[in-house]
């Protein structure tokens, strides 16, 4: 496990005593991170080429840009990007600077248009990226863009699986399918809860837009950080059991304190290969998709049970139960993140720089879901997972206190050992208890590998 | 002359004046007090397309509070384990164009805001428009409904909203 680094940023080479900033023993059972990996801006500099131009990262799901000439505007990856669909029907993605002098061409967050102009010199471009009109054609020969250059640029490769859209800036990556690896089977399951399957779900109305002065990684792995539940949530805990007591439900509060007590045992974290995780719990909020709170109306109850006899039929009790009970917090490679707890959340974050991220965070709903189903997701989106909820806006202090902590002390590493299967043949296919840090082992697994060009998730 | 408008804009300011008090010096237990049993408290989402008439059981919202929730909310945050409250942040609302009238049997008000909130270093602004349902019993007002929207496109600069607005 000791390879020579070929990280060597300014401030970190000393700290990381001539090694990777990974530092795994497995006969000392010791995993670590150093912190250089978090505060340094040459290690950022690095990430933004070898692991943010050779990973595959999320764009949007398809339910956004339903019609021919839909288009939202993102920011992926350092870039800006317009995620449309052209008259053919066709998903397209292209990079919103102008190929004249630069300038961002759309400048609405969302809409519906044929064509975009560049408000500069008024360079006009089809949704396919195709220059259409130089505004002003005299002067330039006729074939100034006969060879397409002045197109919109469009990254080198978009793929979807099962209508979550992807790109990436390297044009001999491998497949996404073969890049997500075991997540696309937790993507499965997100589809398979809807009654219409990946046609049924659709990203609802309104988004949250927040940032974090922290490192991106602060937040990746709070996402699905068990061991933080307890210590971090306690107060979301005691708003459940609240709640659940001020209805009289008996059953809800002592759901809440199994799991208070015990957290340990309400599931596990599985890695998925390529970095990506999952954690498997079951935190005792109830979902929609098919696990009912006792103090939720008996009309509620009652469609949440038929929703669990249809997963039963369709799929058999052992899935359906998986499906139903258990939330699953999925993290991609490198930024991207699926909270499956009440309903279904994507939270992509963007780093700034080493210091700060943007996130941005988006709800799924279901076709065809009854309005009280659906309402019982959205005020979980904002009530927990939101910038103004119970649980993220205290995530988002603990993330900040650890970017000032390790920035304002010369400690040089972070401990990550929890739950390691020293015997494991890779540590990013390892199980572990849900409130071990086997999904942050693999995570930064994958990162040494991707920083000291191990892996760069090429085709062969 | 002092007549029933200027009666009225003069009670509701005071009213969202007190409001604005409790809140600056945290006495949220008393805050919610303010509040009808069958209230809401809504911040909406800074990427609403119709803020003032979005349902926030159809689209996201940042806050979407029934009157138990306004209440553990306010609960929740006078705990220390309230993390991203602890210690307590100092805020400031300011309060300003206040317009009240009745409408649908209510007494009606908007008011726009300018709220600050200082933590760790760092000083925030919320800033937008707020309408307000009210009930009148005897002199006094309590809120039914409480809706804000803010003039932001994001929450890049201030991160968060973990104050009551």
């Amino acid at each position: 496990m000791k390879a020579q680094a070929t990280i060597t940023p300014v401030r970190s080479r000393s700290e990381s005593q001539g090694e990777g900033l990974v530092d795994i023993d497995r006969n000392k059972g010791r995993f670590r991170v150093n912190r250089a990996a978090y505060k340094d801006p040459d290690v950022f500099e690095l990430e933004k080429k070898k692991i943010f131009d050779k990973c595959w990262l999320y764009v949007g799901h398809r339910s956004e840009i339903a019609n021919p000439g839909d288009y939202v505007v993102r920011e992926v990856g350092g870039r800006d990007i317009i995620f449309t669909r052209d008259r053919k029907g066709e998903v397209n993605t292209l990079i919103n600077a102008c190929t004249h002098r630069g300038a961002t061409v759309c400048r609405e967050k969302k809409g519906s248009a044929r064509s975009f102009t560049c408000p500069y010199h008024g360079w006009t471009f089809d949704n396919t990226g195709k220059l259409l009109s130089t505004f002003s054609n005299e002067g330039y020969r006729e074939d100034l863009n006969e060879d397409g250059r002045l197109n919109l640029p469009k990254p080198a490769r978009l793929e979807h699986y099962r209508g979550f859209y992807f790109i990436n800036f390297n044009p001999k990556a491998i497949s996404l399918s073969d890049y997500l690896a075991g997540a696309k089977d937790v993507i499965d399951s997100y589809c398979d809860q809807a009654a219409e399957g990946e046609d049924g779900l659709y990203v609802v109305k309104g988004e949250h837009a927040y940032s974090i002065r922290a490192n991106y990684k602060y937040l990746v792995e709070n996402s699905y950080d068990g061991y933080h539940v307890i210590p971090t949530h306690i107060s979301y805990l005691e708003y459940l059991k609240d709640r659940a007591a001020n209805a009289g439900a008996e059953e809800d509060v002592n759901v809440v304190a199994k799991a208070g007590a015990n957290f340990r045992g309400t599931g596990k974290t599985r890695c998925l290969g390529h970095g990506h995780a999952v954690l498997d719990s079951r935190v005792p909020t109830g979902r929609p998709v098919a696990d009912p709170l006792e103090r939720w109306p008996d009309k509620v109850k009652q469609q949440v049970n038929e929703n669990r006899k249809r997963l039963e039929e369709r799929y058999g009790e052992e899935y359906a139960s998986y499906l139903a009970e258990l939330q699953k917090n999925l993290v991609i490679f490198p930024n991207l993140v699926f909270n499956d707890n009440v309903g279904l959340t994507i939270r992509v974050i963007n780093p700034v720089s080493h210091n700060e991220i943007h996130v941005r965070a988006w709800g799924l709903g279901h076709t065809g879901e009854p309005p009280e189903l659906k309402a019982i997701r959205m005020d979980n989106f904002s009530n927990f997972l939101g910038p103004a909820g119970f649980g993220s806006a205290d995530d988002i202090e603990m993330l900040e206190l650890c970017q000032r902590g390790i920035e304002n002390s010369p400690t040089e590493w972070s401990e990550y050992s929890k739950g390691m299967n020293v015997d494991a043949p890779d540590l990013r296919l390892q199980e572990g208890a849900p409130d071990d840090e086997c999904q942050m082992q693999a995570y930064w697994t994958q990162w040494d590998r991707v920083m000291r060009d191990i892996d760069t998730f090429e085709q062969e | 002359m002092i007549t029933q408008d200027v009666i009225r804009k003069i009670e509701v300011e005071n009213f969202l004046f007190r409001e604005a008090e409790l809140l600056d010096s945290w006495q949220l237990p008393e805050w919610t007090e303010l509040y009808t049993d069958d209230a809401r408290y809504e911040v909406a989402s800074l990427s609403a397309d119709d803020p003032w008439n979005a349902d926030p059981h159809d689209s996201i919202f940042l806050i979407s509070d029934d009157s138990e929730e306004l209440r553990l909310r306010a609960n929740r945050l006078m705990k220390k384990s309230a993390h991203c409250e602890f210690p307590h942040s100092k805020t400031r609302h300011l309060i300003s164009n206040v317009r009240a009238y009745e409408e649908d049997g209510h007494t009606k008000a908007r008011a726009n805001f300018v709220t600050y909130r200082t933590k760790s270093g760092k000083t925030s602004r919320y800033m937008g428009e707020m309408h307000y349902v009210l009930e009148r019993q005897g002199d006094d007002f309590k809120i039914r409904h409480k809706r804000c929207v803010m003039d932001l496109e994001t929450l890049n600069d201030q991160g968060r909203l973990t104050i009551i607005l």
